[in-house]
């Protein structure tokens, strides 16, 4: 095939922002090219500059082995769809399609014939004297293509020409399109942020980002070979997963060591890892190499989605101590008085206060026939800087009093390496009232034990996603609880035809050419 | 909806009260005769034949067209290239120059003629071309504002598109541009072509004596002379040449919405 265009280096700046990072790109006679990505990537300014609407600051465009950048648009061989289509208004669908042609003075006996031909093969004969703003989305789109491809260009630009049309309508003109460009056998130079429509049009795909190409490839390359995270993630579902690189054609992820086809990195080089949903075998037992629970199952026609945890996250259990409402009667001053004992925090030592312990410790006095609150007058402690456990007794002013227990720990919070995650959480002391009264328990159950878990690079919080705990808020009785809070572990998503319910215990497996290794990006 | 349509009616009676009513009573004295009392109905044609008749008048009325014509001609000689270099300012711009453009409006338009009178008695050109400066300044920011308009809605791709399909500017302009914007080019005919045929008062004031046009004439039957029939004859006699001409220019209109 011959080179017909070559990208040399093109940057281009608006107003201090860099659009275009030193873009070089090859396209060949008859390739059907499409530059992929999201909106601000530089795919449309990199059109415009081979059209000839803008000039790049640096680099140079090749057309046939000639520099064009001082080439007027006219002048050039190429043609645009715009996205809007641009149709004139003032003319009909002829006037419209031999507009060009007209243009370059040809005689119209020869216009006549080439614009019916190119109106039929969009297929819009019999609507040359209809009025061009009258016709349906579609049908401008197929005006538009006429228009551009009647003057006969080496390269045809379109510039997101299928995003202003509905679904089916997109779906049709796909084919369309596909059908025109292997009819009239011409380059086409295709631009959209439609990651199906690339895949199932091009023969050559661009995947643009900031100014960049991640990478060039065919649809199959790029979906079943992506570069990097990036482009895997733009293109299709997968699962990405960190991991380690033992040797060539052995990777490692989650403790767990698997093979694979890549090979070329560096001895425990870190990798991103890519397995697409669909690639992944699903079996309704727990004794494969990887084994999950199916945490939730989505209906989407053709397969079920389901999201399979593998790992439960870095987890922090403690011991929550449930106790009756432990009170005192004093009948001679018609008195009840209630505390409880609590947990605190080494660092928090220093600034306690009396009213602050009469809060931790919920502790109240009030009358017994009336129910009206009386104060406490007087909180007896000893609690001193060094973990352990101290008495405290609240009196009220009749004399009635209460003891309880203050247990006074250090901070205690683990890392979890592997993962990177320190996670913290304390024991803590609650009433069988307390915890039937709340009213989102797993919330509450973070709030009362403190628990939250950071990234330990950075510092960042991470969220807990799972709050585990074994008894029924409602029906709680006095005694130890154990409370596990996780931050959220490692989930696949699996696309399958067969259903598993949620929580069936399931094994995953996947072939070694479905796992991808991936350089992690820069 | 339904219950908004009645806000229509005061504005029915109000157009009826002060359009179609003075209309009326225009159509009515311009075939009667003339005559002391209102009640004495006598129909008559006579008006209108005294008006073709005379070829003093006829000359008025063409000199009257005349004037509104060249004046038309030459707002939009100024006028096109004014607005179209207008619509290629950045927004900023385009804003400062239209209010410059229309600050002069907002003084009432006598005012601005006998301002011109004063600059124009410095100089020692016709009356016929102190008429034509006074008209065209006064009827050009109609003219310019409207293609200003045609010209700033349209989509801008569209001109790209000609250059792609291998238009230089010079021909993007010629089979775009200015196709598109004749809508705007008819809607500022309108505006200043009526006024100016019309006007009585410039050529009054920049004319002199000297330079009767028909808005003269009416003006002087209704006033001076006090024959409200000829007068309303006359008016009527013109309405009709404006309506016939206004139906030409639509004529060249593209009969449609341009987008």
């Amino acid at each position: 095939m011959k080179k017909i265009i070559e990208f040399k280096n093109i940057t281009k700046s608006f107003d201090n922002s860099v659009v275009l990072k030193g873009i070089n790109l090859d396209i060949y006679e008859n390739e059907f090219v499409t530059l992929l990505g999201p909106s601000g990537c530089g795919k449309t300014t990199l059109l415009r500059i081979l059209g000839g609407f803008l000039q790049q600051d640096k680099g140079e465009v090749y057309f046939n082995g000639e520099e064009i950048s001082n080439i007027p648009p006219h002048k050039r061989n190429v043609n645009t769809i715009f996205q809007k289509y641009a149709l004139f208004p003032h003319l009909n669908v002829y006037e419209n399609v031999a507009f060009g042609l007209k243009i370059k003075k040809i005689a119209n006996d020869v216009i006549e014939q080439k614009v019916n031909r190119m109106i039929a093969l969009v297929g819009l004969d019999g609507y040359q004297k209809k009025d061009v703003t009258l016709l349906s989305g579609g049908q401008q789109q197929r005006v538009a293509i006429a228009r551009a491809l009647v003057n006969e260009p080496e390269v045809l630009l379109l510039d997101e020409p299928l995003a202003a049309l509905d679904l089916k309508l997109r779906k049709e003109m796909q084919s369309e399109l596909k059908r025109i460009q292997e009819e009239v056998g011409i380059t086409f130079i295709f631009v959209t942020h439609d990651q199906e429509e690339a895949l199932t049009m091009s023969d050559k795909i661009v995947v643009m980002k900031d100014g960049n190409i991640q990478q060039i490839g065919n649809p199959t390359q790029i979906y079943n070979e992506p570069e990097n995270v990036y482009v895997a993630n733009f293109i299709g579902e997968s699962n990405i997963i960190d991991g380690v690189m033992k040797d060539d054609y052995l990777v490692k992820f989650d403790d767990m060591e698997y093979k694979c086809v890549d090979f070329g990195f560096a001895k425990n080089e870190p990798v991103d890892i890519m397995i697409r949903p669909e690639d992944i075998k699903i079996n309704k037992n727990k004794n494969g190499k990887l084994n999950g629970e199916i945490k939730s199952v989505l209906f989407k026609g053709v397969h079920y989605e389901m999201i399979v945890n593998t790992k439960i996250g870095t987890s922090k259990t403690v011991t929550m101590h449930v106790l009756a409402e432990r009170d005192v009667f004093n009948e001679e001053a018609k008195e009840k008085m209630s505390a409880s004992d609590f947990t605190m925090d080494l660092e928090d030592v220093k600034e306690l206060t009396d009213s602050d312990i009469i809060a931790r410790a919920n502790a109240q006095v009030w009358n017994s026939e009336n129910n009206s609150d009386i104060g406490i007058k007087e909180v007896v402690h000893e609690i001193k800087e060094t973990p352990g456990k101290y008495p405290v007794t609240f009196k009220s002013s009749a004399g009635t009093s209460i003891t309880i227990n203050v247990t006074v720990i250090e901070p205690k919070f683990i890392q979890d390496k592997e993962s990177n995650i320190g996670i913290q959480a304390f024991d803590f002391y609650k009433t069988v009232d307390e915890i039937k009264e709340s009213m989102a328990i797993s919330v509450d159950l973070k709030t009362w034990a403190d628990a939250f878990a950071w990234n330990l690079d950075n510092d960042k919080n991470i969220e807990i996603t799972d709050v585990w705990y074994d008894f029924d808020p409602d029906e709680i009785v006095e005694g130890d609880y154990e409370i596990t809070f996780s931050t959220k572990g490692r989930e696949f998503k699996v696309h399958s035809t067969k259903r598993f319910e949620v929580d069936d215990e399931v094994s995953l497996e996947f072939e070694p050419e479905d796992i991808h290794i991936m350089k992690k990006m820069r | 909806m339904k219950s908004f349509s009645r806000l229509v009616y005061p504005y029915i009676i109000w157009s009826f009260l002060l359009v179609l009513l003075p209309l009326i009573l225009i159509a009515l004295y311009a075939i009667v005769e003339g005559g002391s009392g209102i009640i004495t109905f006598k129909f008559t044609l006579n008006n209108f034949i005294r008006f073709f008749k005379d070829p003093i008048f006829i000359e008025v009325l063409l000199r009257s067209l005349n004037i509104a014509f060249i004046t038309t001609i030459i707002c939009i000689l100024i006028g096109y290239p004014a607005a179209y270099i207008i619509a290629g300012f950045n927004d900023r711009s385009q804003k400062i120059s239209i209010l410059l453009i229309t600050l002069p409006m907002l003084i009432n338009m006598l005012v601005r003629t006998y301002a011109w009178r004063g600059i124009l008695l410095i100089s020692d050109f016709n009356p016929e071309i102190k008429v034509f400066i006074g008209m065209v300044y006064n009827f050009l920011p109609f003219m310019i504002l409207q293609i200003y308009t045609s010209l700033t809605k349209m989509d801008p791709k569209l001109v790209v598109a000609a250059q792609d399909l291998g238009c230089d500017k010079k021909e993007a302009f010629l089979r775009v541009t200015f196709p598109l914007s004749i809508p705007g080019i008819i809607s500022g005919i309108t505006l200043v072509f009526l006024p100016a045929v019309s006007s009585f008062f410039i050529p009054k004031l920049l004319g002199g004596g000297s330079f009767v046009v028909i808005g003269n004439l009416i003006e002087s039957y209704f006033v001076t002379a006090g024959n409200w029939n000829f007068g309303s004859a006359i008016s009527i006699i013109m309405t009709i040449v404006i309506l016939i001409s206004m139906y030409f220019t639509r004529r060249f209109d593209y009969n449609k919405e341009v987008r």
